[in-house]
């Protein structure tokens, strides 16, 4: 660990020199450190966790990262452009449900009027889904993806600190649902005692030590309750020497009860003393109480009278139930600080942040929703203001130029937007020194104004680096952090609002998620400067999903093959989901239906003719399905994740045929959404 | 995971008592080294003696083998189980008897399914289980070590699929077989390979007598496309299909001196590599110079599979602790898919590994272990019952990372292989030269998949388990489930009881998991006729009919095969009952009923609920 740390900060140190000419100029004090990222583990959670309270509370917004232990689950299960929103979503769920988060970073962000600059305390929280409590329903593993893990070990991920000293976490429905299994256990008494009576007599003592061993517990048991009677007062000296000879039972006391405590025996043994004392002492209980080194201490307590006896049961009840309660508290964990941003209601900052939203969302919250929709209204009334730095970057056309038009990945934006020397920027827009946007970093009450030291997709470094980024752009905006009002509020500023939540459903084709309505956008439709990186070109409803294809079937052949059953100009687009499968676009949607009609004739009739049909090259094997793009939605939905789409659609057995009648209604829908669409299939 | 714990802690103080065992860490850096000794091991020793650390076991309680599992469906959990997880470490241990002293040479390699070649392979994903991880990280486990460094492998299966792309491919020892006919392009073409060779080679032999100006030098290369491989001068011709690079052999074959290579496809085009060499001893060289490449290509590919085919051909007795699953993890990760059934299992398995011997099953012999399925109880069982002390002599020299526990567990295998075998009189010290056979006594037991659990009938009374156990058919056998959450086997009897008639007979009721039970019927006949009643609706006591229409639900033991066999491994067992229930009415049962399936019922074993 010591090692790794330090190849880590050699990395760092050596990314630093190459860095350091544009950065030195950006700081205006000289004091620079190399100092650890504040890492957080289940040592010191509790302690940081009350600092970061204070922090978020100040903050004027926090910025959040995650690492993952995988993307996508199949390969077909990556984005693809062809992707319709609903599809985009059922892929983001699939991965959220079955990926671990490894790493959270959590980087709160405030303004200090005095210093005018801002003031970062990132974190790095390792956390682990050891799970604390067991629940129902709740898969017992999680998924990694190779690559993932071979990307996170280039980086020198810490895998022992994260499996060793990860936070846990319980999800608020896991913590409902623990708790109403709690009531059920602890509901009914009545019922539950008189079973737990009738248990205890039907044991039947089969074997000879069996016998023995109750018979010798009941003199025991007998004995001791004798000497209290005699004695009255519970202290007797006869108590001592009665303690020598069994140093398994020991007189104590339970809430002014005498009681005997049971040490050392197996479960056997106490069951058959239970036994032994329900069937012969009716003035004394067989309970199991939590004592404070909360481990389950078996005793038998003395009880003057039912009444106090039932009393006594209802005690011991509440006692455990009480320290059931203590430990689903304490298995919340990680959740505390989700539960912190969400109480808080601070704007929160990501970057291309909608796959880390979700995993927030299934990880902390509970099941994801099954549509975009659903998520988007439950997303927001845990977090109402969530802004994506990536949106932010694509939509503004000065940021736009800053970032050259080219990749908006996040350490390239880092690079551009706050390492780079001020005179450049300056020129570029032609207000100087407004635009220089201090961030100091504080790391355990110190405070460094160029702060270096974490790692790259490390997750609080990549945290602090987003909230870098959006610190900078809002000044790129023109927003005045400087303003007589102390404290400017980000959430009123009506230069941010066309970008707050407004989420990337994928990136890949530009489609967005606007929580605060729930409906997705193609990239077209909205965000003006968006609008010539994407064309939309798909019609939905005009393609088919093609499966268990021929081996080494090039999209070509297959173009060529249905361009000569219905024509060149036919078929627009093919595009392969992976080597089994693929989509094809047709140019009506009649063509669809009459695709499927044509291929059920032609496997039914198995004629010379069908041999001949130009379609028998993808036709030919018999084991070729087809279906509507309705069926891929279907596919995507499956819990399951075959390496091949091929399987994976068998296995959940897609019915090739399935959605033949639906298109009509999927078109009305589909026009609806994508107006864009519509004029573009014109 | 109790039992793990349990393992753990004693590991623990038993290593401060016995001396340190090194144990040697391979992980790719030494693994080459590694391998040649280990090598030497497994042919030098008697037995080899294996040991998993695997990523996960199952992902729902019902998903261990169980109790209630018959030898097909536990296969198919334990299929379920290697599909989905990992192997992190691989432990090996060659290990022979002499003279009374176990002589052992253990070795753990670090496994990691690294995508070396960007094919997607071994694993696209795999799954962990944090319980798992969570115990290996309590016994020292080194993740980084493991996913940094660990070595990567591929299945012999995955290896002849051709996917990896290889370096060049010598095409002189190949026999393309040449085209039968050649149309008039053909002839042309070859004609056209041939001058351009035989001037190349020309231009070859006349540089050796000129010195030409560099520039020039440098523009006819250019032109002709002649390079250097090595020392040697070589020439590249451009091919578009498979039948140009055989018409390219075709067209070259009367010169002698050349060597042909297929360079690797960049991007579609293909392209022959005609190296020039100085005489027949110096192409032979060369020759050897490529297929050594090609060798240690294969074993970059191949990987840790390296050490599983050696075993293989050593004809070595592999001992393992739980063979079921540890062979269904080797088998799929290192062979091929597992195959559907256990037969096709076993028979694809034995063809690989001829003498497996289950330490269980040989626990089984002295009787009384089922509950010792743990392997440092079974050793100090055996230490308090059979006087058998063994020497052991861990014969690695090399440094090691003291003071970590994790990674024994193979030594201990050995150790209590031989004690069990001294304890059963079976002799396992093999004479010099006799290695192929086996005792015939060790014969007896090897081969013998056992879960761990399911249980050959056995006399109750030799247990050292207090619950009694008997065996059962499993068509006596009725998975109930939609009763009210929470409710104990106990509660759930009591309500059954007085329900109905067909309760009036002896049964009992176990929990599978939270929301399933089983009911055993102990006579015979009255399984059916409850099964009739439930799917009737006929017939049916008031009382029973109260709990149906709160969704009590009733299945048979062949349901919960076919939910085995679905591969729908749902959190819940209900869940998946409730989708194959819905199917068999589709079927209408026409599948043939199952042979003389029997299961070991134990009244002590099921899951407590207050375990889960």
């Amino acid at each position: 660990m010591r090692n790794n740390y330090l190849v880590r900060a050699l990395t760092r140190a050596n990314s630093q020199t190459r860095t350091s000419q544009p950065a030195r100029s950006l700081c205006s004090s000289a004091s620079s450190a190399d100092v650890a990222l504040k890492n957080v583990t289940r040592s010191n959670f509790e302690v940081v966790l009350a600092e970061l309270r204070r922090h978020v509370r100040e903050a004027d917004f926090v910025s959040i990262d995650l690492e993952m232990t995988g993307i996508t689950s199949a390969p077909w299960r990556e984005s693809f452009e062809f992707d319709r929103p609903d599809i985009q979503y059922l892929k983001v769920k699939d991965s959220a449900h079955k990926f671990a988060v490894v790493q959270f970073g959590v980087c709160p962000f405030r303004w200090d009027p005095h210093t005018t600059s801002f003031v970062a305390n990132p974190h790095n929280f390792y956390i682990f889904p050891r799970q604390e409590i067991t629940s129902d329903g709740v898969s017992y593993d999680f998924l990694c993806q190779t690559s993932s893990l071979e990307f996170l070990a280039k980086y020198q991920f810490d895998f022992n600190t994260c499996i060793n000293e990860g936070i846990s976490y319980l999800s608020r429905s896991q913590e409902e649902e623990a708790l109403k299994r709690l009531d059920l256990v602890y509901k009914d008494e009545l019922p539950d005692l008189s079973s737990n009576l009738r248990n205890g007599s039907d044991m039947q003592l089969v074997r000879m030590a069996d016998i023995l061993f109750a018979e010798r517990m009941k003199n025991v048991v007998g004995e001791w309750r004798a000497g209290l009677l005699r004695s009255g007062n519970w202290g007797a000296e006869s108590q001592g020497s009665w303690n020598d000879m069994n140093q398994k039972f020991q007189t104590t006391f339970y809430q002014t009860r005498p009681a005997l405590e049971v040490n050392g025996l197996t479960s056997r043994q106490l069951k058959i003393i239970k036994s032994v004392t329900e069937k012969h002492f009716k003035d004394l209980a067989y309970v199991h109480v939590t004592g404070e080194t909360s481990c389950r201490q078996p005793l038998i307590v003395y009880t003057d009278s039912t009444e106090d006896r039932e009393l006594l049961k209802r005690e011991v009840k509440a006692c455990q139930r009480k320290t059931a309660e203590l430990s689903i508290q304490a298995a919340i964990g990680f959740r505390h600080v989700i539960d912190l941003l969400s109480s808080e209601r601070k704007l929160i900052v990501g970057h291309n942040c909608f796959l880390d939203i979700a995993h927030v969302y299934s990880k902390f919250i509970g099941p994801l929703p099954s549509t975009a929709e659903e998520f988007a209204s439950a997303v927001r009334t845990y977090f109402p203001n969530i802004i994506d730095t990536k949106v932010l970057l694509n939509s503004d056309y000065t940021l736009l130029r800053i970032m050259k038009k080219g990749s908006t990945s996040l350490s390239k934006a880092f690079g551009l937007l706050c390492l780079l020397p001020v005179t450049l920027t300056s020129i570029s827009t032609g207000v100087a020194d407004k635009l220089r946007m201090k961030v100091e970093v504080q790391v355990d009450e110190q405070r460094f104004s160029n702060w270096n030291s974490g790692a790259k997709h490390e997750a609080g470094y990549d945290a602090f680096m987003t909230g870098c980024v959006f610190s900078h752009a809002c000044s790129h905006l023109g927003i005045d952090f400087n303003s007589p009002a102390p404290g400017v509020d980000l959430l009123q500023n009506e230069k941010l609002q066309m970008y707050i939540n407004h989420l990337y459903l994928s990136w890949v084709n530009g489609d967005t998620l606007d929580l605060k309505t729930g409906k997705s956008s193609s990239a077209g439709s909205s965000g003006s400067t968006m609008a010539k990186h994407w064309r939309t070109k798909f019609t939905f409803s005009n393609m088919i999903l093609l499966w268990r294809l021929p081996a080494k079937l090039k999209a070509k052949d297959i173009r060529d093959c249905f361009s000569k059953a219905f024509g060149s100009g036919s078929v627009i687009s093919v595009h392969h989901l992976d080597e089994t499968a693929a989509l094809v676009q047709f140019s009506k949607p009649e063509l669809v239906s009459g695709f499927l009609e044509l291929k059920d004739s032609l496997e039914r009739e198995n004629s010379p003719i069908s041999v001949l049909h130009p379609l028998s090259t993808i036709l030919e094997t018999g084991r070729v399905r087809a279906a509507t793009y309705e069926a891929y939605n279907e596919v995507c939905s499956s819990p399951l994740s075959e390496v091949l789409f091929s399987d994976q659609a068998e296995k959940i057995g897609v019915d090739g045929k399935a959605g033949l009648v639906k298109p009509s209604i999927d078109v009305d829908e589909d026009d609806d959404l994508y107006p864009s669409e519509a004029q573009l299939s014109r | 995971m109790h039992f793990r714990r349990y393992l753990c802690t004693q590991t623990a103080a038993g290593n401060r008592r016995r001396h340190q065992w090194p144990v040697k860490k391979v992980i790719k850096s030494n693994f080459t080294q590694a391998l040649a000794e280990i090598k030497d091991s497994i042919f030098n020793s008697d037995f080899v003696a294996i040991s998993l650390q695997k990523t996960g076991g199952y992902s729902a309680p019902w998903q261990k083998i169980l109790p209630i599992d018959t030898a097909e469906t536990a296969y198919l959990k334990a299929k379920r189980a290697a599909e989905r997880f990992q192997i992190f470490q691989f432990s090996v241990c060659p290990f022979s008897v002499k003279a009374s002293k176990l002589i052992a040479h253990p070795y753990n390699f670090q496994l990691f399914p690294r995508d070396e070649f960007r094919v997607g392979m071994p694993s696209y994903s795999f799954s962990c289980q944090p319980s798992y991880l969570t115990s290996m990280a309590q016994e020292g486990f080194d993740f980084n070590a493991c996913i940094y460094n660990g070595i990567s492998y591929m299945s012999r299966v995955q290896e002849s699929a051709g996917k990896v792309q290889r370096g060049n491919v010598l095409l002189n020892s190949c026999s393309l077989q040449s085209p039968s006919a050649f149309s008039v392009a053909d002839s042309i073409f070859m004609e056209r390979i041939k001058t351009r060779v035989k001037n190349w080679m020309n231009d070859c032999n006349d540089l050796h007598d000129k010195t030409e100006d560099s520039l020039i030098n440098s523009l006819r290369k250019l032109v002709s496309r002649s390079e250097v491989y090595g020392s040697r001068p070589s020439l590249t011709i451009d091919v578009c299909s498979e039948r140009q690079v055989q018409l390219t052999l075709e067209a070259l074959k009367e010169f002698v001196n050349i060597v042909l290579l297929q360079a690797p496809a960049k991007a579609g085009v293909e392209a022959v590599q005609v190296i020039l060499t100085s005489s027949e001893e110096d192409k032979n060289l060369l020759v050897k110079e490529f297929q050594d490449l090609e060798e240690e290509h294969g074993r970059v590919v191949r990987g840790f599979r390296e050490v599983i085919d050696l075993i293989s051909t050593s004809q070595r007795p592999v001992v393992v602790h739980n063979s079921l699953n540890d062979f269904a993890f080797i088998h799929s990760k290192f062979l091929a898919p597992l195959p559907l059934t256990m037969d096709e299992f076993s028979s694809s398995l034995l063809s690989v590994f001829p003498h497996i011997l289950d330490v269980n099953h040989l626990m089984k012999e002295i009787g009384s272990f089922d509950k010792m399925n743990n392997l440092s109880s079974a050793i100090s069982y055996l230490d308090r019952r059979f006087f058998a002390s063994i020497d052991m002599e861990v014969s690695n020299q090399e440094e090691t990372d003291r003071g970590n526990v994790h990674g024994h567990n193979v030594l201990r295998v050995c150790q209590l292989f031989v004690k069990l075998c001294s304890a059963l009189k079976i002799s396992v010290e093999i004479p010099e030269g006799g290695h192929t056979q086996l005792s015939a006594f060790l014969q007896r037991y090897s081969n013998m998949f056992c879960s761990s659990d399911a249980t050959d009938p056995v006399n109750d009374d030799v247990r050292i388990w207090t619950g009694k156990s008997r065996t059962v058919r499993v068509n006596n056998l009725v998975f109930l489930w939609g009763f009210k959450g929470g409710i104990s086997a106990q509660d759930l009897k009591d309500a059954l009881c007085n329900s109905h008639e067909v309760f009036s007979d002896e049964f009992d009721v176990k929990m599978v998991d939270r929301t399933c039970a089983i009911v055993v019927f102990w006579t015979p006949g009255i399984s059916e006729s409850f099964l009739k009643i439930m799917d009737s609706g006929e017939l049916l006591s008031s009382k029973l009919e109260d709990m149906v229409s709160e969704g009590l639900k009733a299945a048979d033991y062949e349901t919960y095969r076919r939910v085995c066999e679905s591969g729908l491994w749902k959190p819940d067992l209900t869940e998946c009952l409730d989708r194959a229930a819905d199917e068999t009415d589709i079927l209408s049962g026409d599948r043939a009923q199952q042979e003389q399936s029997i299961i070991c019922w134990n009244s002590d074993e099921m899951i407590n609920l207050d375990e889960l």
